[in-house]
């Protein structure tokens, strides 16, 4: 699990670091992305790249987003 | 999973480009009318100085702000424009249109241009309230969305009276309800459509953008509803010919400072303190509404046309602060996106897309245009020479987008990005 904790970072640094890790996944390596909002525009980055993701909701300003690429994790299992 | 929202929602990069990119280049006509003729662009009513209001609230301002609304309805009403290709080409295509025959009509001895202004102008802004309207009205809800509807509405409304006056101006015939309509034209313009699209905007990014606590709940219902009862009650005050109008300004001048006071203090208790130039605009935007609002209230008391000046000035130099912080970060926003969108991997990262120093340039051209504009109203000359530094931010401006889509489309061609030398 690659954790990234983005609650204090100015947009979009949040965006560019889930990005860039998502590029970087292999396997069933699965980040967990720690926010302040939903990062919405991310979602469609990872669908459209072959990814996907479940987002999580503990209040209104954090969430938990899980992204993984590997068709057999299933993130709706892990909720850390 | 999705908060309601459906994917694949965000429009074509050029569905908003085309709007940002006629921005500068009206910005570039205004500053070579304002060189040519500044004692006229300082006389209020003169017709340049007509042009010159249009051009900078139509051709600049509002264009933006069009382009704006594309992506933002996308993003945050949660139902994507139909057809967002061909009709923001109809609505841009119609409204440089009517805000070039508007600009010629004012300055020529061609009533029909009128004619033609309120047809293209008219046409655009309903199509474009017609359009998103009714997508403002999902099942997501926020204060930032009622506050885009409260605006796309003010702007229809705008637009209808700015008709009837084209309609007047044509036929040269003035209705003994002219003064009325403009002065409803204006507050309409200016603080129904203008204020409150950027009220609602800050709701949404100042919190999100900079890290800071939200607007509380409180401000954010009751803002939109001062501003709405002040203009509502001012119209009828005005159709009535009923006296004290000016309470209602005092009103809105009120809840302007309150939004100066709030937004002030989540700027500056921002929890990471990154060098951010769009926070510079931020601060000189919410001090211009500072003096626009100051100048005005003074103006109402006193009856001198310096101030009003000084507070339109103001006004329109604290819209163009906030549209420039929003484009520092939409534009390397929307290349960025569309292009991971797509799938490239070697794709430019934000910060790279429009440089910092060619930022900082932007903000320091934009303080020294204003700062001679405002020097103008007292001494000529130096609007003749925030003339000559306008042109040159805008013509910054125009390079920073042109740079930006180069290297989006350097990607699109190539597969990776553009190795700067």
């Amino acid at each position: 699990m690659i954790l990234l904790d983005t609650r204090e970072l100015d947009h979009p640094i949040p965006l560019e670091m889930a990005v860039d890790a998502f590029k970087k996944l292999t396997g069933d390596e699965v980040i967990h992305m720690i926010h302040r909002r939903e990062p919405i525009p991310l979602f469609e980055i990872i669908l459209k790249n072959g990814g996907h993701y479940n987002s999580v909701m503990e209040r209104d300003d954090l969430w938990h987003i899980y992204i993984t690429r590997s068709p057999e994790v299933k993130l709706e299992h892990i909720h850390v | 999973m999705y908060n309601g929202l459906s994917l694949d929602q965000a429009p074509p990069i050029s569905v908003v480009m085309r709007f940002f990119l006629m921005v500068p280049l009206f910005g570039i006509a205004l500053s070579l009318l304002v060189f040519l003729n500044p004692e006229a662009v300082l006389t209020p009513n003169h017709p340049i100085s007509l042009t010159a209001i249009h051009l900078m609230f139509l051709g600049i301002i509002s264009m933006s702000m069009l382009g704006a609304l594309f992506q933002m309805q996308s993003v945050l009403g949660g139902r994507p424009i139909q057809e967002p290709l061909g009709n923001a080409f109809i609505i841009h295509i119609f409204f440089v249109i009517g805000i070039l025959s508007l600009a010629e009509a004012f300055i020529t001895p061609l009533p029909e241009l009128f004619v033609i202004a309120s047809v293209f102008l008219g046409a655009s802004v309903l199509y474009t309230a017609n359009l998103i309207l009714p997508l403002l009205f999902g099942s997501i809800t926020n204060d930032t969305l009622r506050g885009m509807r409260i605006a796309l509405v003010s702007l229809s409304v705008t637009a209808i009276l700015g008709v009837i006056m084209a309609s007047e101006y044509a036929n040269e015939s003035f209705s003994t309800f002219h003064e009325v309509i403009r002065i409803s034209h204006y507050s309409l313009g200016l603080i129904g459509w203008v204020a409150i699209l950027i009220i609602a905007v800050a709701f949404q990014v100042v919190e999100m953008f900079y890290v800071t606590t939200p607007y509380s709940l409180w401000c954010k219902r009751n803002a939109f509803r001062v501003i709405v009862g002040s203009l509502f009650f001012k119209i009828i005050w005005l159709f009535l010919s009923l006296p004290f109008v000016w309470i209602f300004d005092l009103m809105i001048g009120a809840l302007l400072f309150g939004f100066i006071a709030t937004t002030l203090k989540r700027l500056h208790q921002r929890k990471r303190r990154v060098r951010d130039v769009s926070i510079w605009f931020w601060n000189a935007g919410i001090a211009l509404l500072s003096i626009a609002t100051i100048s005005y209230a003074i103006f109402i008391g006193s009856a001198n046309e310096s101030l009003q000046t000084m507070a339109l000035i103001s006004f329109a130099f604290f819209a163009l602060a906030i549209i420039l912080a929003m484009m520092g970060k939409i534009v390397p926003f929307l290349v960025w996106f569309h292009l991971n969108s797509a799938g490239y991997m070697d794709v430019p990262i934000m910060s790279n897309i429009i440089p910092l120093h060619r930022v900082k340039w932007l903000f320091w051209l934009f303080a020294l245009t204003l700062v001679m504009a405002l020097g103008g109203i007292f001494f000529i000359p130096l609007f003749a020479v925030s003339a000559i530094l306008g042109g040159l931010m805008f013509s910054l401006l125009l390079f920073n987008l042109v740079q930006a889509l180069r290297m989006y489309r350097y990607v699109r061609i190539h597969g990776k990005r553009l190795i700067q030398g």
